[in-house]
């Protein structure tokens, strides 16, 4: 399941002591159904702020973003939390795991909000992790994981309510080399198994290469790169 | 490892905020300093509870003790009877009423007492057939003068030695005024309360009148099966009363220090409660700090759709349950101290000074409900501002490193 992302025109400025510092300045983006899109740029260029505003944890100063036809801006935070749960799943840089849960438990953790039956949510994070190579490491701690395993642990927990959205901000920029391809191919694998849209904001050239489309953010707008 | 980490899968799985709150108390293996926060605030309450039971245990213990002792030596009802009344035609009518045990003719005054080449200002009571309950454990029911322990124990005094009674009301002769006084031998004694302000002696009424002469006005003492059945005795006495009677309970003749007793633990709640104060202020330290620890968590939450009820409700759980553990231990403390001390006497006084050997601690459930519900109320109460907080996150604000 997939879904097309739809933004025009969106706009934001952040505030620095006097200075306003223009990030977004009328990002135009369409991404189909089923799209793996990757977005390069230098850092500050306000990759991470675009993907925030896609992903409905900002709002933009202008401009509108469309998820699956749905207007991000028609809804208020309550109804905005359930369209988060049910339709995107994130990946982060710094993973984001919650140091007091198991990695078992992180990865339940969209179900329990879901308020989905718990035995369910139990066997479907279990047989997510054990897809990821993780079978053996159910019980352990964030802090007890590598960061291989940390970032596997939190492709789960984005997958797990089959999101037709893919969102990640630098899923390899904290790993190494090896660990960080990894992690990549699984991430693409996942994608292309689920069939789900993907974008991700990435540092590393090689990687963005292997994405279906790329898109550079330069000056506050998106532009078509070459390959 | 493994298994025991997978064993913290809830099987009946709490409402998520519980869930969340838990794991953020109980994270000392990996956040201890969080847990210390979480449990200095709940010592703080629980300090709080305990201290406030504790002092009100021992006020309520000594002011149980203060009006047994006080209204032991207070009629029931007193009623005073206008003059020129018949007083046994009034007691008749009052022996009448439904609820009245005893009815008793008495007169009351002041005078002096000389023995031994001392004197001391004494309440004179004159009392008719028996020795008034007022009297209490007195070594004889034989009509009589009877004298109170603590005064004869001073003054050396034995039963049968004569003592003289003198009256300020004076007769008048034709040497002019003269001193009333009667010379009386002692025919008993009853204990002295030691909160006395007051020494009194009880003599017949038959001497009392020649004492205080046609001037005496004459009372009731009334008696009823206890002080609640008492107060309601009292409004039925009215009627059977002639028109000028003043009827008094135990409550009126003792209204003042019932009244300073009442004012005496108000404040003393309010003493003790700012530590109670102090502690909620320190939750909503701790709360606003693990808040902000737990930020990028929180606005995790947020992103995988938490709404944001979801997330002021993990910070009211928290508060709730550290005020919950407080508040209880606390209980405990308090409770159990206060039993501990009175069971076994811990806390003596010297009994020369004071009309008990011991603090007394007496645990009342209606102050106990009054401390755990307030300071419940106003701690929680503080967990509402990290709530409040939490729930207004952007996730992105949270998230933002």
């Amino acid at each position: 399941m997939s879904v097309s992302i739809r933004a025009r025109g969106v706009r934001k400025a952040y505030q620095d002591g006097e200075r306003l510092v223009q990030v977004l300045d009328g990002v135009d983006l369409e991404v189909q159904a089923g799209e793996l899109v990757a977005i390069v740029g230098p850092s500050g260029c306000g990759k991470s702020t675009l993907l925030h505003l896609l992903g409905a944890l900002d709002i933009p100063d202008a401009g509108t973003v469309e998820i699956g036809g749905q207007s991000l801006a028609e809804l208020g935070p309550r109804r905005l939390a359930a369209f988060r749960n049910r339709t995107i799943g994130f990946v982060f840089q710094f993973q984001e795991l919650l140091g007091d849960f198991s990695a078992l438990e992180n990865v339940m953790l969209p179900g329990r909000i879901a308020g989905k039956r718990s035995a369910w949510v139990e066997k479907r994070a279990r047989a997510l992790l054990e897809e990821v190579g993780l079978q053996d490491r159910l019980g352990h701690f964030p802090n007890q994981l590598s960061g291989g395993e940390r970032q596997r642990v939190a492709l789960c927990r984005a997958l797990f309510m089959e999101p037709p959205l893919l969102l990640a901000d630098e899923p390899t920029g904290n790993l190494d080399p090896e660990s960080g391809a990894q992690v990549f191919d699984l991430m693409l694998d996942l994608q292309a198994r689920h069939g789900t849209t993907a974008l991700v904001v990435t540092h590393n050239p090689e990687l963005a290469k292997r994405c279906g489309r790329l898109l550079a953010l330069e000056g506050g707008r998106l532009h078509a790169e070459r390959r | 490892m493994t298994s025991t980490g997978v064993g913290r899968v809830q099987r009946a799985p709490l409402p998520l905020p519980l869930w969340v709150a838990i794991r953020y108390l109980k994270s000392s293996r990996r956040d201890a300093f969080i847990t210390f926060l979480s449990m200095t605030a709940a010592g703080g309450i629980a300090l709080g509870v305990a201290a406030l039971i504790l002092a009100l245990a021992a006020l309520s213990g000594f002011q149980s003790a203060l009006k047994e002792e006080v209204l032991s030596r207070t009629p029931q009802i007193e009623v005073e009877l206008p003059a020129g009344t018949d007083p046994e035609v009034a007691r008749e009518a009052v022996q009448a009423v439904g609820g009245v045990q005893s009815a008793q003719v008495a007169v009351r005054g002041r005078g002096w007492l000389l023995a031994r080449g001392r004197s001391r200002a004494v309440e004179i009571v004159g009392y008719g057939s028996d020795l008034p309950d007022l009297f209490p454990e007195a070594t004889s029911r034989t009509p009589g003068l009877y004298l109170g322990d603590g005064l004869v124990g001073v003054w050396g005094l034995e039963t049968g030695d004569v003592v003289e009674v003198v009256s300020p009301i004076p007769t008048l002769t034709p040497l002019g005024p003269q001193p009333r006084v009667r010379r009386l031998a002692v025919e008993g004694t009853f204990a002295s309360g030691r909160a006395e302000q007051e020494e009194r002696l009880a003599l017949p009424l038959s001497e009392a009148s020649l004492l205080f002469g046609r001037s005496a006005v004459h009372r009731l003492l009334i008696g009823c099966e206890d002080l609640d059945s008492a107060l309601e005795v009292a409004g039925n006495l009215p009627a059977v009363l002639p028109t000028g009677s003043t009827v008094r309970t135990w409550r009126d003749l003792n209204r003042v220090l019932f009244f300073a007793l009442r004012l005496e633990k108000s404040l003393m709640f309010v003493a003790v409660f700012l530590i109670v104060v102090v502690a909620g202020m320190s939750l909503v330290s701790d709360l606003t700090l693990i808040l902000a620890s737990k930020r990028p968590e929180v606005g995790m939450l947020g992103a995988m759709g938490a709404p944001p009820s979801s997330l002021r409700n993990i910070f009211l759980w928290l508060g709730g349950l550290v005020v919950g553990l407080g508040a209880l231990s606390g209980l405990i403390l308090g409770v159990g101290g206060s039993w501990l001390l009175d069971r076994h006497e811990l806390l003596s006084l010297p009994s020369q000074v004071y009309f008990l050997d011991h603090v007394p601690f007496l645990v009342r459930a209606r102050d106990v409900l009054a401390i755990v519900g307030t300071t419940v109320i106003l701690t929680f109460t503080c967990s509402f501002y990290a709530a409040h907080r939490a729930a207004s996150l952007w996730p992105v604000e949270a998230l933002r490193r």
